[in-house]
């Protein structure tokens, strides 16, 4: 069966997952910028608060992830997840593609469902927020990235 | 015409952005609050920096944006009043070579300026920045040279130095000579020596590619 991940930070219908990270209650600890999980033990946060997330993350086929926009960005809280999720790869750099980019640590990682709530002041910020996520989840290895407007579903 | 200096880096003062901020203060004549988002209260932050005509935001880059520390302060500020001239500007430096890295979130602090009503300085990228903080004087004596002159510019002129914004910005993409070497070097492995330096001082060499959650 495939495997469903929900990261949300609003009510959200009920949907059949595997688990669900409810960031609407649930803060995440802003990464200390330590290292700690690339040099001293590799692949582990030194909080612990994540660890369910990161094992069902890397398990998943698919995260789908119900975003609030905030100042026409990423919530802090979502920022924070997604600077959380450094462990999941590995120090070395690749540049066969000619940008410099994180080697992965798993052997495959979810495809990603990206839906958000909230307005743009301009179209730019729109375009910027969309290229934003498209460009976190491909440099966090997923395959197949969709960014849409919660209305669009 | 007053500044505040926002060092955003979760290592605060034991990081390279505090670097990056002595040598920026080291060229301006006019003194120059500075405050750190790590030991501040977001919100109380937000409402201090009020009273000041610029904040400049010192930050690394983190997952291609800013950290997620530095979004909380951004949640908290209000827009400007209309005619009050206020600015922001932010410098900004990145682990990875290219600071093409840097593009997202610089479109997305013009943006934000938009939004909260600030006149925008711009953003000063700086790539290849994670060692600055245990390189040798002779390595980081250009870097600190151009710091000092985007500082003492920024005093008399209250903008940042688009010459050197470009200076400090090269290289903006991998091209030519610098990608083949990058490349051949990862080849042969060795970019990855410094890192198992300190994974062997750490005793952690052998677990270096574990899967904790696999
Ligand atoms: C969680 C995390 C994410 C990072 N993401 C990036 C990135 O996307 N691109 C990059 O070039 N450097 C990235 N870096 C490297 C930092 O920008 C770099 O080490 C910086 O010099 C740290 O500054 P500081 O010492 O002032 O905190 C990241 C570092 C951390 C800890």
């Amino acid at each position: 069966m495939k495997q469903t991940v929900v990261i949300r930070e609003m009510e959200a219908c009920h949907m059949d997952c595997s688990y669900t990270l409810d960031l609407i209650h649930h803060e995440v600890k802003y990464c200390q910028g330590c290292w700690n999980c690339w040099l001293k033990t590799p692949g582990r946060c030194v909080y612990k608060d994540l660890d369910t997330f990161y094992n069902r993350y890397v398990a998943a086929d698919e995260v789908v992830i119900l975003a609030k926009v905030v100042k026409g960005f990423v919530s802090a809280n979502m920022k924070s997840l997604f600077d959380r999720m450094i462990p999941l790869f590995l120090p070395y750099v690749d540049v066969s593609t000619g940008e410099s980019r994180h080697i992965p640590r798993y052997p495959k990682y979810p495809d990603i469902k990206f839906y958000y709530e909230g307005s743009f002041i301009t179209d730019e910020g729109k375009q910027v927020f969309e290229a934003y996520i498209y460009r976190t989840f491909d440099q966090f290895a997923s395959k197949q990235i969709t960014v849409k407007p919660i209305e669009s579903i | 015409m007053e500044t505040i200096i926002l060092n955003g880096s979760p290592r605060g003062n034991n990081g390279n952005s505090e670097i990056f901020i002595r040598q920026f203060l080291k060229g301006m004549r006019t003194h120059c609050d500075v405050k750190y988002m790590n030991k501040e209260n977001p919100e109380e932050l937000a409402s201090h920096v009020k009273k000041y005509d610029t904040i400049i935001m010192v930050l690394p880059l983190y997952i291609h944006s800013m950290p997620g520390m530095v979004m909380r302060f951004i949640e908290h500020l209000e827009p400007s009043a209309v005619h009050s001239k206020q600015a922001i500007g932010f410098i900004l430096q990145c682990g990875f070579t290219e600071s093409s890295q840097c593009k997202y979130v610089e479109r997305y602090f013009s943006c934000l300026a938009k939004e909260l009503n600030r006149t925008y300085l711009g953003t000063v990228i700086k790539g290849e920045a994670a060692g600055v903080y245990m390189l040798p004087k002779f390595m980081t004596k250009k870097l600190f040279t151009l710091l000092n002159q985007l500082g003492e510019m920024y005093d008399q002129t209250h903008t940042f130095d688009r010459r050197v914004m470009e200076k400090l910005q090269q290289p903006y993409v991998l091209t030519g000579f610098t990608l083949k070497f990058m490349q051949f070097t990862t080849k042969l492995g060795a970019n990855k020596i410094m890192w198992h330096r300190f994974l062997k001082k750490n005793d952690a060499f052998h677990k270096k590619l574990d899967q904790p959650f696999a």
